[in-house]
């Protein structure tokens, strides 16, 4: 690299009188990312009351059984969309977005065309989600969304995308902070992932094994290669920003997003393990899932090195809570991945509860977790005014970061001793006791789920209390500091 | 095309084949614009007058 580096010119930082104000660049996203964010949140109810119906099925069988519409196939898959497309789409595109607008450091053009794009994923992903429920479910997992929806999905998709490389052609200063490099990789990532899946399985399918190969492969970048890099994203800006302390090491943080970009697309095939594809990529896949140690490890030294010192500040910060939490699980979370992509490990978890757990970990704890910090952190910025409570704020983290905890913990406990029992058929013949063995983790997962629930409750009442009753709330001091300054406090 | 045939999975080998290159070439551009030196200064590109380093920005609201 050192030959490069010679005939590349120093790259400066520009002083900051050459760029747009923070604030600035903060107003001009308002309108985008307020929808975004309410849409986000409304999805994030919807998606909660549909996972809990599903939740409760597994253990009261007989609960919401009157109507079709409420069958476990369907109940869980529209809570999977609603989650997933509803609340994580929104999310990252109010959040992520405004991340790589503050980093551009350039004023917003075309703010319209997010509204607009917005709003058609909305239609399209309301659409999609009524199907599932009517029952025009595919039965490809994670793109269960029936065909007539998806493509007001895909062109709405890329005109975001290209309102964020018009961001990213109009930037001011040359250098690309490590959290532009996720942001945008990931807006590149997902289209094309998105669409090859769309062609090669519901338009023009391929035969047999294949199809299996690009489920997978969608599936597991959906996460990796989307919610991941877009958290991640985040995290390596609220973090050092809301700390005021440089990240560690900065040359980790990249290493670490190439080697995320260089090898994470292989590794989506080690859900097949044990299934009739050939060896060899499955065996690619185990030992990419593997590599992805590199990244995971680079991510936790730095994330961990840049709090060390600062636990106070950090714990009094709501955002730094919440995405501390959240970088904490990324590293549990991608450990227990990679360990799960091993043969004779995944030989227990296949199939079972532990899988559903392993979701939970990366989705929640890790992906919503940060964003919940990243909307903390951005609203008051936006609308200039103060979250209303202080107690719905602590609410909504401890039902959250407890409630998931209790379900992953209740999940992948019961799911491993599920898939021991499933591996012994001496001791074990009879299918229908496994599965009554997992009653108990299956209650304590309802109960982690009201819980979640309570928090996502919380956290409405207090979004919409700040943009509804603006006199109740407004900002003391200037437009990015808030502290302990008296004036326009309660 | 027969299902034992290696040439199904073609497409998909091929998806990553571009994949890879696409990355590797972003990497060889980042590279020759210089995001790969002097890490210090970039890693402060973050903070501004408005907000400074050194300088927690965010708490929680000083209400019930």
């Amino acid at each position: 690299m050192s030959a490069l580096q010679n005939l590349a010119p120093i790259d400066s930082v520009p002083s900051s009188g050459m760029r747009a104000e923070l604030s600035e660049i903060d107003a001009s996203l308002r309108t985008s990312s307020l929808f975004f964010v309410t849409s986000a949140i409304l999805w994030l109810l919807v998606g909660t009351a549909f996972g809990l119906i599903a939740a409760f099925k597994l253990h009261e069988p007989n609960f919401a059984t009157a109507s079709e519409l409420t069958t476990f196939g369907r109940v869980r898959s529209a809570h999977l969309n609603a989650v997933a497309l509803g609340f994580g789409n929104n999310v990252i595109f109010g959040v992520c977005l405004w991340v790589l607008a503050r980093l551009c450091r350039a004023p917003i053009r075309h703010g319209g065309l997010l509204l607009i794009a917005g709003c058609f994923w909305n239609i399209g992903l309301t659409v999609g989600i009524a199907g599932i429920v009517k029952g025009d479910i595919t039965s490809v997992e994670w793109l269960e969304i029936p065909k007539y929806a998806t493509p007001l999905l895909a062109i709405s998709y890329v005109l975001i995308g290209v309102w964020g490389i018009i961001a990213f052609r109009f930037r001011k200063g040359d250098h690309v902070y490590v959290s532009q490099w996720y942001i945008l990789g990931a807006l590149f990532w997902f289209p094309w992932l998105y669409i090859i899946a769309q062609i090669m399985i519901i338009w023009v399918p391929a035969q047999g094994v294949v199809q299996s190969v690009t489920n997978w492969w969608f599936g597991h970048n959906v996460l990796g290669l989307w919610f991941t890099p877009m958290a991640l994203g985040v995290a390596y800006y609220l973090i050092p920003k809301v700390l005021g302390r440089p990240i560690y090491s900065y040359y980790l943080s990249v290493l670490g997003f190439w080697s995320l970009a260089l090898f994470y697309n292989w590794a989506g095939v080690h859900h097949l393990i044990g299934g009739p594809i050939p060896v060899w990529l499955i065996s690619a896949g185990t030992v990419a899932s593997v590599m992805m140690v590199i990244p995971v490890i680079v991510v936790a030294i730095n994330h961990h090195m840049t709090v060390v010192g600062l636990h106070r500040e950090g714990w009094k910060s709501p955002t730094i809570r919440f995405v501390v939490f959240g970088a904490v699980n990324y590293t549990v979370v991608s450990l227990i991945g990679s360990a799960m992509a091993l043969r004779n490990v995944n030989l227990v978890t296949h199939f079972t509860h532990f899988t559903v757990g392993h979701a939970h970990h990366g989705v929640y704890c890790f992906f919503a977790m940060v964003m919940f910090g990243g909307v903390y952190y951005m609203m008051p910025r936006m609308l200039n005014r103060e979250w209303p409570s202080a107690i719905l704020i602590r609410t909504h983290f401890w039902m959250s970061a407890l409630g998931s905890l209790l379900m992953v913990c209740a999940l992948q406990i019961g799911g491993w001793f599920q898939g021991l029992q499933m591996n012994d058929a001496v001791n074990y013949p009879d299918f229908l006791e496994i599965v009554k063995n997992t009653r108990p983790y299956m209650i304590t997962r309802s109960v982690s789920g009201l819980m979640l629930l309570v928090g996502h409750i919380a956290f409405a009442v207090n979004f919409f209390w700040m943009l509804f009753v603006p006199g109740m709330a407004r900002a003391g001091s200037g437009p990015t500091l808030f502290d302990s300054k008296e004036e326009g406090k309660l | 095309m027969s299902v034992e045939n290696y040439l199904e999975l073609l497409p998909i080998i091929l998806l990553g084949i571009l994949f890879f290159a696409v990355s590797v070439i972003t990497l060889y551009w980042s590279a020759r614009r210089g995001q790969l030196r002097d890490f210090d200064a970039q890693s402060k590109v973050i903070f501004t007058d408005e907000e400074p380093e050194g300088e927690v920005s965010d708490k929680f609201p000083n209400k019930f």
